[in-house]
């Protein structure tokens, strides 16, 4: 029964540019770019490469910022943490992955590997 | 006891995961039991299609052997590839986890979760086939 959510598992949204500190005249605007993908059912090593797809697509912009909303993410495998890891190779140190409302397994597997050392994991994102 | 075979293809994960919490449900384990012994299948599973079968060139089979006794549920998956001990291969520990991300090594991460996250893994080579054996002790005591 969960098949058919495990083949649609990814949508992602274009990289939207956040401009802050516009109010004050003497502060220069900073751009922000930030990338947001949804997860959603079950991310094993065939769905995974659809995950590196679109990290490969997000790569491409450059974004300061990832934010993965994963709330109805009911699996992930070692697979799927292997595209995180690819994404901060990818996309360089300096790219802070958000982990949005993960389930209890999955925040076990992130702190079983210690990849909850290098993502922050988050109950919502502003 | 029961045998159930699937194509070693990466489409076969879903089903292998839908078996493995059947076998789960039936044999009462708490979902986090089931969590980490559907993670080990799949992961191990995913070696035995991509290396075992994929990379050599071959097609093949996984069956999928279970059988639930009193105090545990025994998952045996065999296939036809190369030999493969698991349990041979260096583990990722905890210097490598604390590591930066773009400083960690890239492997081992699915054996590391398999066998540290059943009750019991074993792995041996009989009648030319590989044999990964997934035990969960029912009830344990153990977390």
């Amino acid at each position: 029964m969960n098949q058919v959510l495990s083949r649609r598992y990814v949508r992602s949204i274009p990289l939207t540019n956040k401009l802050s500190n516009t109010m004050s005249f003497h502060i220069l605007a900073e751009a922000k770019k930030i990338a947001k993908i949804t997860l959603a059912g079950e991310l094993d090593s065939l769905s995974a490469r659809e995950f590196q797809r679109e990290i490969e697509k997000v790569a491409a912009e450059g974004p300061d910022e990832l934010i993965l909303f994963v709330e109805n993410l009911t699996f992930i495998s070692s697979a799927g943490l292997r595209v995180l890891i690819f994404a901060k190779q990818k996309i360089g140190t300096n790219l802070a992955i958000y982990i949005v409302k993960p389930q209890d397994n999955i925040v076990d597997t992130l702190e079983k590997t210690g990849l909850q050392h290098s993502v922050n994991i988050v109950d919502k994102y502003m | 006891m029961e045998n159930q075979t699937f194509p070693a293809t990466l489409d076969s994960l879903d089903d292998l995961r839908d078996l493995v919490r059947d076998k789960a449900l039936r044999a009462n384990l708490d979902k986090k039991k089931t969590y980490k012994l559907m993670l080990a299948l799949d992961e191990i599973a995913t070696n035995i299609i991509l290396y075992g079968y994929e990379q050599a060139g071959k097609e093949g089979v996984l069956d999928v052997i279970t059988e639930l006794t009193g105090d545990h549920l025994k998952i045996v998956v065999e296939d036809d590839a190369e030999p493969f001990d698991p349990l041979q291969k260096d583990l990722p520990g905890e210097t490598d986890f604390s590591k930066p991300l773009e400083e960690r090594p890239i492997g081992g991460m699915g054996i590391f979760l398999t066998v540290n996250g059943v009750d019991s893994f074993q792995y041996e080579y009989v009648n030319n086939r590989n044999r990964n054996i997934f035990i969960m002790n029912i009830q344990g005591t153990d977390a």
